[in-house]
C-alpha cells in the first residue's frame, strides 16, 4: 500500500458540532432569561451568574466521563461534601495561614481522585452495578463527611474567599477557572483515551476487539468524575466561606441532568463534555427564568420541573432526529 | 518457520463443545482458507487465536512467540488483525475514527484528527466509487450500509499493518466489484509477507485466491488441501462428511393437502419479491448460503419484522401486524437463536411452554395444574426429560431447551410452523427427535416452513427446497431435481460442472 | 454452598445475623414489642418497593425515581379527601391510588412511546410533582388522616400485631399470586428476562412496560396513604427519604437491576433487612455518621456477593 492517495473529495476532518442542539436551547433559555431580566446582559451580573453556575458546571464535565463511557456516578455530591468539609476542617486545624490553604487544595483534590478511584475499582475492575454500587459509596462518603463535620459550620480563611472573589486584573478568579474548564474540556476532547472513552461506551466488545484497555479507562472516567467534584467543592468553599456535611446531594441528580440535556445519552459513547457545560448553564438559566418570571412563589418549583422535564424530552428526541 | 501454529485447541462454551482438538497452520505470505458448515468451530478457533476468547486446552505458536494471548490488545501487539464476522466498529465515531482506533496517530496523548483523516481517506480509496455514496472518512458508522461497514473494518485492519489477518466472512456483503478489489488488496498483502486466513462460504472465492484450503467439521479439522491439487467436489465431500451418502426423502407428502399459506411479492429490506405456497402436511425447506432471506421470510411472515407484498393464511389476509397476531391466526415461530429469539433462562420450564398459550388464549390468569395436564403429551411425544416443571430452562441443554420451545408452539396448536433453523448447535440425539416430531406434525396434517443452515437436515427432512440468494428464491428443486449435488450447487453458487 | 448464595437464604441469614447481634447489643432488640414496631416501618418501605420492584423486573434499564414524589403525592390528595372523616377512608386510598397511578402512566408513556430513559424521565417526573406538591399546598401540611385508619394502622389488631403489618401481608400475597399466576404477571418477567423472544411469543411489550410504570405509581400512592395513616400528617418532602432505599431493597432482595429474575418474596426480605440494619445502627449507640459509614459498607459487601456482572473474554 505505498501508492499515492487518491485525491480525496475532501481532505479535512468535518466539523461536527455534538452539541449544536444542546446550544440552540441554552441560547433560547438565555433570550429569554435576558428579556425577562435586561441586566444579564452586563458584565456584573454575567459573571456572578456564571460564578453560581460554577460547580454544577465542574460537576457535569466530570460526570459527562463516566457516562460517555456507559457508567453513571451517584457519588458525586458525596463527594463534594466529603471534600467541602475535609478542606475547611483541614485548612482550620493547620493554622489557616497560606501554607495551610494550599494544604488543603492539594488535600482536596487528592481526596475526590481517592473516591472516584475507589468507585472505578468497585464498578470496572470488581464489575458491580454501577446505579446501586456508587449510591452504596456515596452513603460511605456522606458518612465520613458528617464524622469530620457533623453539622454546618467551620470557617476559612479571609484569604481564602477574598482570593476566590478575586481576579486577574478586571477578570475575575471565577471566569478564569471556567475557561480554564472549558479549555481543559476541549483539550481532552482531543485525546487519544477521550477517543477511547467514546470507543469503549458506544461498543464495549468491538472496543475490547480492537484492543483497548477497557477497564483501565473506565477506572479514568470515574477518578476524572471524583477530581472535578472535588474542584466543585473547593470552589462552593470560597462561595460559602463555610462546610456543610449536607451540602451536595442535589449536585448528583443535577448533574445527569445536565449531562442528558446536554445531549449525551445515558447508555454511553455519544455526546462531549460541552455539550454538558451548555446543559449546566441551561440548568441554572432556568433557574433565574422562573425566579424573574415574578410567578407567584409556590408555582415556581412546578414550571421548573415542567421545564426541564420537557427540555430533557426534546433533547433526547431531538438528539434521536 | 510457520507463522501460526495452533495445534488440538480445545474450547466448551457452557456445555456446548465449540472446538475439538482444532489445528492451523499458516506460512508468511499464504492466503489460507478456511471453510466448514455453520457452528463448525472457525469463527472461535480465529478468536482464540486473536486472544478474545480464551481457550481450554491446546497449543499456539505465533511468529516465533510461544502461548495463547491473554487479550485482543497482546494479540494486536504481537501483529494479528482481525475482520470480525460481527465487526467491531464503534457506531458513534466517524469512520476514519474506527480504522484509527487504537493506535490514533499524534504526539503526547493528542489526537492528530487531520492525520487520522487523511490515513481514513488514503485507505478508502482504494475502494474507489465502489463504496457508494456516504462512504467517506468522515461519515459516521451508524450511517452506513452493511458492505459500507465491511469495507470500513477491512480499512480498520489495514491501518495496523499486521503479521496476520483474519478475515472471517469478510465479504458477505460486498458486491462482484467490492469482492474485486478486496482480492487485489489480499494479494498484496500476501506480496508483502503478510499471513492471511480466509473464511468464506462462497467456494468461488476461496478457490480464486487461497492457497490452501483447511476443512472443518463439528469443532475438529478435517484435512487441509493445497488448492492446486484439488477442486470443489472434495471440499465438499470432506465439509458435509458421510451427509452425501444420505438419500433425501423420496416420498411426495402422503396427500396432496389444500394450500395453506400463500405468499406474493413478499419484499423488505432483505427480501426481494419472494411467492411461493405451502400446503397442508407439507414441509417445506428454504435453503442456501447463510442470511440471504431464509429467516426475513419467516419472520415477514410472522410478522416479527415489516414487509410488503400479500400473504394469504388459509385463504384469508393475514395482516403480519404483530407475533401476537400471528399467533391467534394459528403461526408458530421456533428460532435456532435461542437466546436471542426463544428462550428465557431465568425462568421455570413451565413458564416457557405457557407463554405463548397464554397470549393466544388471552386468559387473565395461569392455571399452572391444568396447562401441565395440557402439555403433558407433548413433553412425552418430544421424549423431554427434566427434573420438574419448576425448574429455571437454564438448568436444561441446549437440544433440551429447543425441545421446550417447540412444546410452546405445539401447546398453542398451530396450524402453520416456522422453523428458523431451529437445531443450531444442539445435540445429534435431540436433532433426530426434532426431525421426527417434525415428520410426525406433517403428517397429522401441520404445515411446517423449515429453514436449515444444514443441508443434509433439509434433504432427509423436507418434501421441497426453495434456495435462496440475495434475498430471492433462486431454485425450486423437488422430487428428481432435489439431489445433494444441485442443492450445493445453487447454495455455493458453483456453475453446473 | 449453592444454597448459600441464594438471595433470599442469604437475605434470611442476615436477619437472623441482625437479630442476634441486636439483641446482643442492646437485649429486647428482638423482644415482640421492638419488633412491632420494625414491622410497621418495614411495611412502609416495603409497599414503596413493591412498585419499584415491578419497574425494575421488566428489565430495560426500569428504574423509578419518582416513587418519593409519588409517595408525597399520594398522602396529600388521600389526607384532603379524608381530611379527618372515617367515612372517607377508602374514597382517600381510592382518590391517592388513581392520582399516582395516572402519574405512573404518564411514565410509563414517555418511556414507551417518547422512548426516554427510566431514569431520566422518572426524574423529571419527580421534580414536576414536587413543583405540584408546592402549589397544592403552599408549602404548608395539609390534610389529615381519618382517626380510625391511625387506629388501625398502629394498635394491635390481633395478636398484638398492627393492622398496618396485615395490610402488608395481603397485599404481599396479591403480589405474589400476580407475579406467579397472572398472565399479565408471566408477561413482565418475560418482558424482563428478554424482551425479543416476548414479543415474538405474543407478549405486548409496550401495554406491560407501561402497566409497571402505573402499578409502581399506584404502590407509592398507597404508600402515602398509610404514612399519612401512621404520622396524621405529612410535609411535602416525606418519601424523598424512600426513593433509595427502595432500590436498594429490590436490590439486596436478589432482583438485579438487569431485571427479569427475583420476585416480591425477597424484596419483602431486603426491606426487613434494611430496616432491622438501621434500627440495630441506632441500637448501638453508634453516631449518626458511624451508622451511614456501616450502613454503605454493608451494601457493597451484598453487591459483591452477588452483583456481579459478566466478564469481556470468555
Amino acid at each position: 500500500m505505498t501508492e499515492a492517495a487518491a485525491p480525496a473529495p475532501e481532505s479535512r476532518p468535518p466539523l461536527r458540532i455534538r452539541w449544536a442542539l444542546a446550544f440552540v436551547v441554552f441560547a433560547v433559555f438565555f433570550a429569554v432569561n435576558a428579556w425577562l431580566q435586561p441586566s444579564l446582559l452586563t458584565t456584573r451580573v454575567l459573571t456572578s451568574n456564571l460564578t453560581s453556575f460554577l460547580p454544577l458546571v465542574l460537576v457535569a464535565i466530570g460526570q459527562t466521563y463516566v457516562v460517555l463511557a456507559g457508567d453513571i456516578d451517584l457519588t458525586a455530591g458525596a463527594i463534594i461534601a466529603l471534600v467541602n468539609v475535609s478542606v475547611v476542617t483541614l485548612i482550620e486545624q493547620a493554622g489557616g495561614s497560606g501554607g495551610a490553604i494550599a494544604l488543603g487544595l492539594a488535600a482536596g483534590i487528592a481526596l475526590g481522585i481517592l473516591c472516584g478511584l475507589l468507585n472505578g475499582l468497585l464498578v470496572a475492575v470488581l464489575r458491580l452495578q454501577a446505579i446501586v454500587t456508587t449510591f452504596a459509596t456515596s452513603i460511605v462518603f456522606g458518612g465520613i463527611a458528617l464524622w469530620i463535620l457533623p453539622q454546618a459550620g467551620g470557617s476559612v480563611p479571609q484569604a481564602y474567599w477574598r482570593g476566590y472573589a478575586g481576579g486577574l486584573g478586571p477578570v475575575k478568579l471565577t471566569v478564569i477557572l471556567f475557561l480554564v474548564a472549558l479549555g481543559t474540556a476541549i483539550l481532552f476532547s482531543r485525546m487519544r483515551w477521550y477517543r477511547h472513552l467514546l470507543a469503549i461506551g458506544g461498543n464495549r466488545l468491538g472496543a475490547f476487539q480492537s484492543g483497548l484497555a477497557v477497564t483501565r479507562q473506565r477506572v479514568i472516567s470515574y477518578v476524572l468524575c471524583g477530581l472535578f467534584a472535588a474542584l466543585a467543592a473547593l470552589c462552593l468553599v470560597g462561595e460559602t466561606a463555610s462546610a456543610d456535611p449536607l451540602l451536595g446531594p442535589s449536585f448528583t441528580l443535577t448533574s445527569i441532568s445536565a449531562v442528558v440535556l446536554g445531549g449525551t445519552a445515558l447508555a454511553g459513547g455519544r455526546g462531549g463534555v460541552i455539550g454538558s457545560i451548555l446543559g449546566a448553564l441551561t440548568l441554572g438559566l432556568i433557574n433565574n427564568i422562573v425566579f424573574f418570571a415574578k410567578l407567584p412563589y409556590v408555582t415556581q418549583d412546578l414550571v421548573k420541573g415542567l421545564i426541564i422535564l420537557a427540555a430533557l424530552a426534546g433533547g433526547i428526541l431531538g438528539a434521536r432526529r | 518457520m510457520s507463522l501460526l501454529v495452533a495445534e488440538n485447541i480445545r474450547k466448551a462454551f457452557g456445555s456446548t463443545l465449540a472446538l475439538d482438538g482444532a489445528s492451523l497452520t499458516v506460512e508468511p505470505g499464504e492466503v489460507h482458507g478456511l471453510i466448514g458448515s455453520n457452528g463448525c468451530g472457525k469463527s472461535t478457533l480465529c478468536k482464540i487465536a486473536a486472544g478474545s476468547v480464551g481457550a481450554d486446552e491446546g497449543h499456539l505458536r505465533f511468529d516465533g512467540r510461544e502461548g495463547f494471548f491473554g487479550t485482543p490488545a497482546a494479540a494486536a501487539a504481537a501483529g494479528i488483525a482481525v475482520f470480525y464476522q460481527e465487526l467491531s466498529l464503534i457506531p458513534d465515531l466517524d469512520v476514519a475514527e474506527n480504522i484509527a482506533l487504537g493506535h490514533e496517530p499524534g504526539r503526547r496523548g493528542m489526537v492528530d484528527g487531520g492525520a487520522i483523516h487523511r490515513e481514513g481517506a488514503r485507505l478508502l480509496a482504494r475502494f474507489g466509487s465502489s463504496g457508494g455514496k456516504g462512504l467517506t472518512p468522515g461519515a459516521l458508522v451508524r450511517d452506513l450500509s452493511a458492505d459500507q461497514r465491511q469495507i470500513a473494518e477491512i480499512c480498520k485492519i489495514l491501518a495496523r499493518a499486521p503479521k496476520l489477518v483474519i478475515f472471517d466472512e469478510a465479504t458477505s456483503s460486498l458486491d462482484g466489484d467490492q469482492v474485486q478489489i478486496f482480492f487485489e488488496i489480499v494479494r498484496e498483502l500476501r506480496e508483502a509477507g503478510t499471513g492471511i486466513i480466509f473464511i468464506s462460504h462462497r467456494m468461488d472465492e476461496l478457490f480464486a485466491i487461497c492457497d490452501r484450503i483447511t476443512v472443518m467439521r463439528d469443532g475438529r479439522t478435517e484435512a487441509t488441501l493445497p488448492v492446486a491439487t484439488t477442486d470443489r467436489e472434495a471440499v465438499l465431500t470432506l465439509m458435509v462428511g458421510s451427509a452425501l451418502a444420505t438419500r433425501h426423502r423420496d416420498e411426495a407428502p402422503p396427500r396432496p393437502g389444500a394450500p395453506v399459506l400463500e405468499v406474493a411479492g413478499l419484499s423488505n429490506a432483505v427480501l426481494r419479491d419472494v411467492s411461493f405456497t405451502l400446503h397442508e402436511g407439507e414441509i417445506l425447506g428454504l435453503g442456501g448460503l447463510h442470511g440471504q432471506g431464509q429467516s426475513a421470510v419467516l419472520r415477514a411472515i410472522f410478522g416479527a419484522d415489516p414487509s410488503s407484498g400479500s400473504v394469504r393464511l388459509g385463504g384469508m389476509p393475514h395482516a403480519r401486524r404483530s407475533p401476537a397476531a400471528a399467533i391467534r391466526a394459528g403461526l408458530g415461530y421456533v428460532s435456532g437463536d435461542r437466546g436471542i429469539n426463544g428462550v428465557f433462562l431465568d425462568r421455570p420450564i413451565l413458564e416457557n411452554m405457557a407463554i405463548a398459550h397464554l397470549s393466544k388464549s388471552r386468559a387473565a390468569v395461569f392455571r399452572p395444574r391444568a396447562f401441565v395436564e395440557r402439555v403433558a403429551g407433548i413433553v412425552a411425544r418430544l421424549n423431554l426429560r427434566f427434573a420438574g416443571y419448576d425448574f429455571p430452562l437454564r438448568t436444561l441443554s441446549g437440544g433440551n431447551q429447543q425441545k421446550v420451545v417447540i412444546a410452546r408452539w405445539l401447546a398453542t396448536g398451530p396450524r402453520v410452523l416456522l422453523l428458523d433453523d431451529p437445531t443450531k448447535g444442539i445435540d445429534v440425539e435431540a436433532k433426530a427427535d426434532l426431525y421426527a416430531i417434525i415428520d410426525e406434525l406433517a403428517a397429522e396434517g401441520v404445515a411446517i416452513l423449515l429453514h436449515s443452515s444444514e443441508d443434509e437436515e433439509l434433504l432427509s427432512t423436507a418434501h421441497r427446497v426453495l434456495v435462496f440468494g440475495s434475498g430471492r428464491i433462486r431454485a425450486d428443486l423437488a422430487g428428481e431435481a432435489l439431489t445433494p449435488t444441485a442443492l450445493y450447487r445453487a447454495a455455493y453458487e458453483v456453475s453446473a460442472a | 454452598m449453592r444454597l448459600l448464595r441464594h438471595p433470599l437464604v442469604l437475605a434470611g441469614l442476615a436477619i437472623l445475623a441482625l437479630l442476634a447481634i441486636g439483641e446482643a447489643v442492646a437485649p429486647g432488640f428482638a423482644g415482640a414489642g421492638q419488633l412491632r414496631s420494625q414491622f410497621v416501618i418495614a411495611a412502609m418501605l416495603g409497599v414503596i418497593a413493591a412498585g419499584q420492584n415491578l419497574v425494575i423486573l421488566a428489565g430495560r434499564e426500569g428504574i423509578d425515581l419518582s416513587v418519593g414524589a409519588m409517595l408525597g403525592l399520594g398522602a396529600l390528595v388521600a389526607g384532603n379527601v379524608m381530611d379527618g372523616d372515617n367515612a372517607m377512608i377508602l374514597a382517600g386510598l381510592g382518590a391517592a391510588v388513581a392520582v399516582t397511578g395516572a402519574f405512573g402512566l404518564l411514565n410509563g408513556l414517555g418511556i414507551t412511546i417518547l422512548r426516554i430513559p427510566p431514569l431520566v424521565m422518572t426524574l423529571g417526573m419527580a421534580g414536576v410533582i414536587q413543583g405540584l406538591l408546592i402549589i397544592l399546598t403552599s408549602g404548608r401540611p395539609s390534610g389529615r388522616a381519618a382517626p380510625a385508619l391511625t387506629r388501625f394502622i398502629i394498635d394491635p389488631l390481633v395478636a398484638g400485631i398492627p393492622g398496618l403489618v396485615f395490610v402488608w401481608a395481603g397485599l404481599a400475597v396479591l403480589l405474589i399470586w400476580f407475579l406467579r399466576r397472572s398472565r399479565a404477571g408471566l408477561n413482565i418477567y418475560a418482558i424482563g428476562t428478554n424482551q425479543e423472544a416476548a414479543r415474538l411469543s405474543g407478549v405486548p411489550v409496550t401495554a406491560t412496560r407501561v402497566l409497571v410504570f402505573a402499578l409502581s405509581g399506584a404502590f407509592s400512592g398507597i404508600t402515602g396513604f398509610l404514612i399519612l395513616g401512621y404520622t396524621q400528617s405529612v410535609f411535602i418532602g416525606v418519601g424523598n427519604a424512600y426513593v433509595l432505599p427502595s432500590i436498594i431493597a429490590v436490590v439486596i432482595g436478589g432482583t438485579p437491576l438487569s431485571g427479569g429474575t427475583g420476585g416480591y418474596t425477597g424484596t419483602i426480605a431486603g426491606a426487613i433487612l434494611l430496616t432491622l440494619l438501621q434500627s440495630l445502627l441506632n441500637a448501638m449507640a453508634i453516631e449518626p455518621f458511624g451508622r451511614q459509614i456501616i450502613f454503605g459498607l454493608v451494601l457493597i459487601g451484598l453487591m459483591l456477593i452477588y452483583g456481579r456482572q459478566d466478564r469481556l473474554r470468555v
